[in-house]
């Protein structure tokens, strides 16, 4: 399609200017990597309707393969890339959150057959995911790159071995990052 | 803390993880030092580590997935989308969002879901939806809400509704709590919606407060019919990996967990029973205040789905009635076998029930002693989630359906209401009318939105049509085509023109002619909010008008929600001729009677005559015909010997072809009545139309006309109120309501009405001609001839006006002029009739008694209909003794 090939020469280029020390690349880039990610969701929860189930991962690298023109980009633009689209997922998810808050505030949603402020994978501790996103900033001013790693692992729903690739680090220190990061977070949330 | 310290936490913890717990504390004692803040740090770290256990190991995406198809594609007002014109977000759903639009081409509102993008055009799921939703679109019922159009721009698929003002039933629940009687009729129009749909084979399986619009009159509209094949996976289980797969769509299937029946969460094969279970779960929530298998999670829900049986409905709210119990837990039996077996069944038990405790609640209330507020709300037990824990916490206060001591005098009242009672409950299962007072109903004249304005008397014809078809119906009262027509140039302010008309709704349209097609938008509105009750639009072929009619006029009697009997039914759809030629040429013919000129009287004759001539079995044109020659004959004097008689044999034809038409025996009443001087006759054949129909309101105001010239003048006064509740703003109405009152001696109340006439229409020569003989009657002469002459201006072709003039000139001494006047008719009458009847009036204002007597006698033997004023009219009074006058008197049969 004329669009993505378009698309996909303007994300290459941004993520070019972004290595070059561009201050804006990734405003410009955001709604860019929302829009893709909005309609590899659609084709993502499609096919998961359909019974065909398809790692989460898929979703995020689809639309890096739909975006980004590979041999143009080196790999701080590609993590960069799944740092935004892992920020996207997260924004989106903290916003329904706020907003699921202001109406409980309100009294709106007493009824809710389940509590959608919180949020829990089956077999999980649910998580508020306000709390985890301020905590999350607190985070990032104490080492950037956990917070990040934190974005791609649990909003991004990459693994380690994945993130261990596209930040180019071993897979071992990612798992120790993972762990005190967690731990951290945890305690900051239960305080 | 800050990074470097941070990360001296970090690497100790890192460390103390790589070994073993028991030897951790050893290790940080080393590693720490004396710095015990540092230690107490990493050992709160590694406390939590432990703590944390699954804690962010799963992932969000899949849910940040869902979101980003539901959010954030919100359209802005005023963007374009195919040909509507978005103006604002109404509400999101599981497929998309919905839209308040406007249609630029066809300039309605309109309601428009686009759909998730997660829906694809080819996908074979959405094909069938889209076939489902059409089929029941299609059903044309009041509660099913109507698609006009499913389509796709660019790679979006949307749907286009028709816009319906309201609130979820979700909503409504959210912040009130219904009482008994709401939630009967709530269920029964969602029954009612799902009757129509089984009949056409149409499931639809997502039955669910979320899925119900409550208009703000009470009003029910059903949704999304077909769509939950979409929504719900076809895996969809009890099994824990099912549910946890599930998760995708997640919010879109929480809210139809609750409702699911066993069957449909078994992945098995599901059919109208289906919906049978849900609309059970809907109304124990309603009664409730909770759905009957809700549990803390799905899986849990799913549990209680399959093995749970329901608590009782007394549970939770202790007013409710037995029978409503019963009804709901026979549509909540898990195995589809003992359920009901067809929503018809539900349907009907759902009714009764209604009406029994209708019939109840009026006992209750003719009981004089019982406490008549209606403290008829069923209150839920607990509004808060422990509703299990707090079962003590019934209601008590309701009066509903509890009988209360009384003593014997009260017993002997009681008795009396309850025959009372039980009348009206018989009466009202007998009738076709809805509970309580009569509805009300205006057709607005249709504007022509064609280039020809000579295709007005199309838009005027079908209004006619309309108006005429739902006229039949005993249960609603419809303001006949000259209140309705008043409005025909100005349909801005609905509100007011309802008020004028006293009505609750009204029916707008208009109609457009491109080549050999019709467009026809109808609207049918709510005047007390101005919101749109219901709306359609019918493109038929021309040919195909007359059958069109008669679907627009059953479609509005359905949203009217009126209880149509088999016979209504008939006659809503009845067609008067099947040749739309000859419909044509009855409609141009209306269009030029209603003009009431001669000269168009006669060419609107030739009309009917052409549609005779193409349908000689057109017994509606035998009426209209009959009606032409009445107006020629009365309303301008023009040759009456001859045209009564043509008009009392083309109303005998009608009847002839169509012994069921109210039209023809109003227009032989009428005849009878001008032309045979029979009196009793013709009350008989007035009696037979309003019988057949009892909003002709020809038929009452001329039955009036008969019991005012007979002398009965109370009877005639309350025949004409009646007409006038049809038609408030037929100025004739108001001309002979005072005419009647004047013939009844009420002076002044003759004056006031017709006052109100000349207001409601300055130009209609009528009321002045009235008003000019009250006038005289009081001794006000010089007024009675301000007044004759404005009549006789307003109306060059009756002479009339001149006979009241020249009474009141006599009395003021102005004889010579009121010679003069009489010469000139004398003249006239060489040349056209001139009832003889006036001459008598005349000559006996200027004192030749024996001249006056002479003509009488002339406009007896000439059948002047004018002779039929002879007894009650006032200015005969001084020559009632003479001899002849009482010989005519008899003759007449008064």
């Amino acid at each position: 399609m004329a669009q993505s090939a378009d698309s996909s020469q303007e994300i290459s280029r941004i993520l070019q200017e972004w290595s070059d020390g561009g201050d804006d690349a990734t405003n410009k880039l955001m709604p860019l990597v929302y829009d893709e990610l909005r309609r590899q969701a659609a084709r993502f929860i499609r096919r998961e309707r359909d019974g065909h189930s398809m790692q989460t991962t898929g979703l995020v690298h689809e639309a890096y393969l739909k975006l980004v023109d590979q041999r143009s980009v080196n790999w701080q633009n590609r993590a960069h890339f799944y740092g935004i689209a892992a920020q996207a997922m997260k924004r989106i998810l903290v916003d329904h959150a706020k907003a699921r808050h202001r109406e409980k505030r309100g009294g709106v949603a007493e009824n809710l057959p389940l509590d959608e402020a919180r949020f829990a994978v089956s077999n999980e501790k649910s998580v508020d995911l306000v709390e985890l996103d301020e905590a999350l900033t607190r985070l990032a001013n104490l080492d950037a790159r956990q917070a990040r790693l934190v974005e791609l692992k649990f909003f991004a729903g990459m693994s380690i071995d994945e993130i261990a690739e596209i930040l180019q680090i071993s897979p071992a220190t990612i798992k120790r990052e993972w762990n005190s990061a967690k731990a951290w977070l945890h305690s900051e949330i239960s305080k | 803390m800050d990074s470097e310290r941070w990360q001296k936490i970090k690497d100790l913890f890192d460390a103390a993880l790589q070994i073993e717990p028991t030897e951790r504390a050893k290790f940080l004692d080393t590693s720490c030092a004396d710095d015990f803040e540092l230690r107490e740090e990493v050992q709160k770290l590694i406390d939590s580590f432990d703590d944390a256990e699954s804690f962010i190991e799963g992932n969000a995406a899949v849910e940040a997935a869902s979101l980003m198809l539901e959010l954030n594609q919100t359209l802005q007002k005023g963007h374009q989308f195919a040909h509507y014109e978005i103006q604002k977000q109404i509400g999101t759903g599981g497929m998309g969002q919905v839209y308040l639009a406007d249609d630029t081409k066809l300039d309605r509102q309109v309601a428009i879901k686009i759909l998730n993008p997660e829906f694809s055009q080819h996908d074979s799921n959405l094909q069938r939806f889209i076939r489902e939703a059409k089929a029941a679109s299609s059903l044309n019922h009041p509660n099913i809400l109507v698609i006009h159009e499913i389509g796709a721009a660019g790679d979006t698929n949307y749907i286009v509704s028709e816009y319906v003002e309201g609130k979820t039933l979700r909503d409504v629940i959210a912040h009130s709590q219904l009482k008994l009687f709401e939630i009967l009729d709530i269920s029964i129009q969602i029954s009612s919606a799902l009757v129509a749909a089984h009949r056409a084979n149409i499931v639809h399986r997502d039955i669910k407060p979320e899925n119900v619009i409550v208009r703000p009159d009470g009003y029910i509209k059903v949704l999304d019919f077909g769509l939950a094949k979409l929504l719900i996976p076809r895996s969809a289980g009890l099994e824990a990996s099912t549910v946890k797969h599930n998760e995708t769509a997640k919010g879109i299937i929480l809210g139809t967990v609750n409702y699911m029946s066993p069957e449909q969460a078994k992945a098995e094969r599901v059919d109208e029973r289906t919906d049978i279970f849900s609309l059970g779960v809907v109304i124990y929530e309603l009664v409730a205040g909770r759905t009957p298998f809700r549990g803390a999670s799905m899986s849990e829900t799913f549990a209680n789905l399959i093995n749970i049986e329901p608590q009782p409905l007394a549970r939770y709210a202790a007013s409710v009635p037995e029978e409503l119990d019963r009804i709901v837990t026979k549509s909540l039996r898990k195995d589809k076998e003992d359920r009901y077996q067809s929503i018809k069944d539900l349907n009907a038990d759902l009714k009764e029930l209604r009406e029994s405790l209708e019939f109840d609640r009026r006992l209750e209330r003719s009981e004089p002693y019982v406490n008549k507020e209606e403290t008829a709300i069923l209150q839920p037990a607990t509004t808060s989630t422990n509703q299990d824990t707090d079962e003590a916490r019934i209601d008590t206060t309701s009066t509903l359906l509890r009988r209360r001591p009384f003593t014997v005098i009260a017993l002997s009242v009681l008795l009396i209401s309850l025959l009372a009672a039980g009348y009206f409950f018989l009466m009202q299962k007998s009738g076709a009318s809805q509970i309580g007072a009569r509805r009300s109903l205006a057709v607005l004249p249709f504007i022509n939105l064609s280039q020809d304005p000579n295709a007005e008397y199309l838009s005027d014809g079908i209004t006619e049509s309309v108006i005429n078809n739902l006229s039949q119906l005993s249960g609603l009262k419809v303001m006949s085509r000259n209140s309705a027509f008043r409005f025909k140039s100005d349909q801005s302010d609905v509100k007011r023109i309802a008020l004028q008309l006293g009505v609750e709704s009204l029916v707008t349209g208009d109609i457009k002619q491109l080549g050999d097609k019709l467009i026809i938008n109808v609207r049918l509105i709510n005047a007390d909010d101005e919101s749109q009750i219901w709306g359609n639009q019918y493109v038929r072929n021309s040919t195909d008008v007359l059958r069109t009619q008669g679907e627009i006029a059953t479609a509005v009697a359905q949203n009217l929600r009126l209880k149509l009997t088999n016979t209504d039914a008939e006659r809503l759809t009845k067609r008067y001729t099947d040749n739309a030629e000859a419909w044509e040429f009855y409609q141009r013919g209306r269009f030029l009677i209603f003009k009431l000129m001669p000269a168009e009287v006669q060419q609107g004759n030739a009309y009917f005559q052409k549609a005779i001539d193409i349908d000689p079995s057109y017994a509606l044109a035998y009426a209209g015909l009959s009606a032409g020659y009445r107006s020629l004959a009365l309303g301008s004097e023009i040759n009456p010997a001859a045209n009564i008689p043509k008009s009392k044999a083309a109303a005998e034809k009608a009847i002839e072809l169509d012994s069921s038409l109210s039209d023809a025996y109003t227009a032989l009443a009428i005849s009878l009545f001008w032309g045979d001087w029979d009196w009793s006759g013709a009350e008989v054949q007035f009696k037979r139309a309003l019988e057949l129909n009892p909003n002709d309101v020809n038929a009452h105001m001329f039955y009036a006309h008969l019991l005012s010239n007979v002398g009965r003048h109370d009877e005639a006064l309350a025949e004409a109120r009646r007409a006038r509740e049809l038609d408030p703003l037929l100025p004739f109405l108001g001309a002979l309501e005072g005419q009647f009152l004047f013939h009844a001696g009420r002076l002044d109340e003759a004056l006031e009405r017709l006052q109100r006439t000349f207001e409601l229409a300055p130009n209609f020569w009528m009321p002045h001609l009235f008003a000019s003989a009250v006038y005289f009657e009081k001794g006000m002469f010089e007024e009675a001839i301000v007044e004759a002459e404005k009549a006789s201006q307003l109306s060059p072709t009756i002479t009339i006006p001149l006979a009241y003039k020249s009474s009141a000139l006599a009395k003021v001494g102005r004889t010579e002029e009121a010679r003069a006047d009489l010469n000139k008719l004398l003249a006239m009458s060489q040349d056209r009739t001139i009832p003889p009847s006036t001459f008598a009036q005349i000559y006996y204002s200027v004192g030749e008694t024996d001249k006056a007597l002479d003509w009488l006698e002339k406009a007896y033997a000439e059948r002047d209909p004018k002779m039929t004023f002879l007894k009650v009219g006032p200015y005969w009074n001084p020559m009632r003794s003479e001899p002849r006058f009482i010989e005519l008197m008899r003759k007449m049969n008064f």
